[in-house]
């Protein structure tokens, strides 16, 4: 028992300093259940970006406990050595960025020597290595059958504010080490996947009189005005086969939720309330929607059906639930738990559902902001301000597993993966 | 001797190709090519703020400021209403009004407020006879602050109603 416990606080240690973890999330708690894996290294110019960025999607996936230590070896031999003995799995890859960016990877099982894994990864831009490890430790995770993790394999979209009345729109993978503006200058806003394969996204731009929607392919350039409107223009949300949107527009000046059929061109008012009612989510196979409104006087999480008037409220603490997002049932939500007007407030993130009343608390410190759920729903993401300095937060609904990233752009708008 | 010799060369290589290890193959490309086409690059530029002064009221109108977390006009910008009345009256082209707030809001919701305190700006336009048709309101949330400091003058500021005509 006391061996087990210096094993768990050796490992939280180790992973602690190698990742910004927040220390204060619940512990991990099936450290037990989850297969020892360590990297070697067998590149000719070792790269600690690389091998970092192995262990960020080893551990992140919930499946993998990574050793650590920067291992550097021959990738072709299956040889283990005494010291990693006690490791189930050994990843061996070669990285080389001369040209194109190449990867090749192996994963051998300890105890017997045995393959079980290899294939070669190449792609013409040196920016996007990062993309290759993704992808490699996504099939490693396939291969061994553990859930899948592909959502590691995703582009985030986001947008930052860069001086009074500019914005830029970019893109990243999920770890920030790769970065993209694909949008410069201008006005903008509220990046919104089109479509499941990341080929096409919607933004608002203000460079006419009024805000207009936009669809960009983001690989050809081909871009579509779909809709605009006076006050407000945000595409809140993308149905699943991406034939509906729901947008905020405030064609009265009254900022409304409107469900837009792309097909038929036609849009429906959704809600119909004086105040401010935004932020609107698909729920319950798309039957119903979630959404910030407030109509209690204060910014809070509201529930309704798509076609009907029926209200309901979702949440019953915070003094300011202002953001939200959904996946399924499930609800995740932002909520200010001090009072101080400017600046020094904490958000916290909480997790609950359309379907019951329990909640869980998945952030405790810091600001912690634009949660947005993955492609499944697995993983939530995460925008954290504390001491100072700016973080994209990951945690892993089901291992508990959390990740900071360091991420320099203060002034995020809107963010999207 | 010699068959001694051949025999232990024999084993010798036997051995050794016993122990070889499995050549990788380099040639296998993933399915990687999903994120290996490159993405577009759009400048716009030429479009929104070049000054950093873009944010204050024009054409003889003034601008509005409102207290945190509220859209309420009060006694103290009355006489900048006024001023608003009477240039708008004044005038046939379209007018533009652009909520703004401070950056203590997030995503969408600070846009609604902002939205909010155009649209009390235009309430009390149109309420003085300035025909609603003429109007056109935009929030622009906390997009387009005049004062980035960190304090509460210049984020006093920041929550405003900026009026201008559409040209």
């Amino acid at each position: 028992m006391r061996q087990l416990l210096l094993s768990l606080l050796l490992i939280n240690f180790l992973t602690s300093a190698l990742f910004a973890v927040d220390a204060t999330l619940k512990i991990e708690k099936d450290v037990e259940q989850r297969a020892r894996i360590a990297v070697i290294d067998g590149s000719t110019n070792e790269d600690s970006r690389v091998f970092n960025i192995f262990l960020s999607d080893l551990k992140i996936s919930g499946h993998f406990l990574p050793d650590t230590t920067h291992h550097v070896g021959d990738v072709k031999s299956n040889f283990v050595i005494p010291a990693l003995k006690s490791q189930e799995y050994i990843i061996k890859y070669t990285m080389s960025q001369q040209g194109r960016t190449s990867l090749f990877v192996r994963l051998i099982k300890t105890s017997d020597g045995v393959e079980l894994f290899k294939k070669s990864y190449a792609i013409p831009s040196n920016k996007k290595m990062p993309f290759l490890i993704h992808k490699a430790v996504s099939d490693i995770n396939k291969v061994l059958g553990y859930s899948d993790i592909s959502w590691i394999n995703r582009y985030v979209v986001y947008s930052v504010y860069t001086t009074p009345g500019r914005s830029e729109i970019r893109l990243s993978d999920y770890t920030f080490n790769y970065t993209k503006t694909i949008i410069r200058g201008g006005l903008n806003l509220f990046p919104k996947w089109a479509d499941a394969k990341q080929r096409s996204l919607y933004y608002t731009s203000f460079r006419g009189v009024v805000p207009t929607l936009y669809k960009l392919n983001i690989y050809n350039g081909t871009k579509q005005k779909i809709i605009s409107s006076e006050g407000m223009m945000v595409c809140s949300d993308v149905s699943k086969d991406g034939s509906k949107l729901l947008l905020t527009m405030a064609p009265e000046g009254q900022a409304d939720i409107f469900e837009l059929n792309l097909g038929s061109k036609t849009k429906k008012r959704v809600t119909n309330f004086k105040g401010i009612d935004v932020n609107g989510r698909y729920v319950d196979n798309e039957s119903r929607i979630v959404f910030v409104s407030n109509r209690l006087g204060y910014a809070n999480v509201f529930k309704k059906s798509i076609n009907s008037a029926a209200t309901s409220q979702v949440v019953y603490h915070g003094r300011n639930n202002n953001a939200c997002d959904a996946h399924g049932n499930k609800i995740v939500y932002s909520s200010r738990e001090s009072s101080n007007a400017f600046g020094g407030n904490t958000f916290n993130l909480y997790l609950t559902s359309s379907t019951s009343s329990s909640t869980r608390p998945l952030t405790t410190t810091g600001a912690n902001q634009f949660p947005r759920f993955s492609a499944d729903g697995s993983v939530i993401l995460f925008l954290k301000q504390r001491e100072g300095s700016s973080s994209i937060g990951y945690t892993n609904l089901t291992s508990y597993q959390s990740l900071l990233f360091p991420f320099n752009d203060r002034k995020v708008q809107a963010i999207d993966w | 001797m010699r068959q001694q010799i051949f025999l232990a060369t024999t084993m010798i290589l036997l051995v050794l190709n016993g122990c070889s290890q499995t050549a990788p193959s380099i040639g296998n490309v993933s399915d990687s090519s999903q994120i290996s086409g490159d993405t577009v690059s759009i400048d716009e530029s030429g479009y929104g703020n070049e000054s950093g002064n873009y944010n204050s009221s024009r054409d003889g109108f003034k601008s509005v400021y409102f207290k945190f977390d509220d859209y309420e006009i009060h006694s103290d910008m009355q006489e900048n209403m006024n001023t608003n009345v009477s240039v708008g009256m004044s005038t046939a082209s379209k007018i533009k009004i652009e909520g703004n707030c401070d950056e203590f809001g997030t995503d969408e919701y600070n846009y609604a407020l902002g939205l909010k305190r155009a649209k009390a700006v235009k309430d009390s336009l149109t309420a003085q006879g300035i025909q609603g048709s003429q109007v056109i309101l935009v929030s622009l949330g906390e997009s387009s602050p005049i004062c980035g400091d960190a304090s509460e003058s210049c984020y006093e500021q920041n929550r405003r109603v900026d009026i201008r005509l559409v040209k």
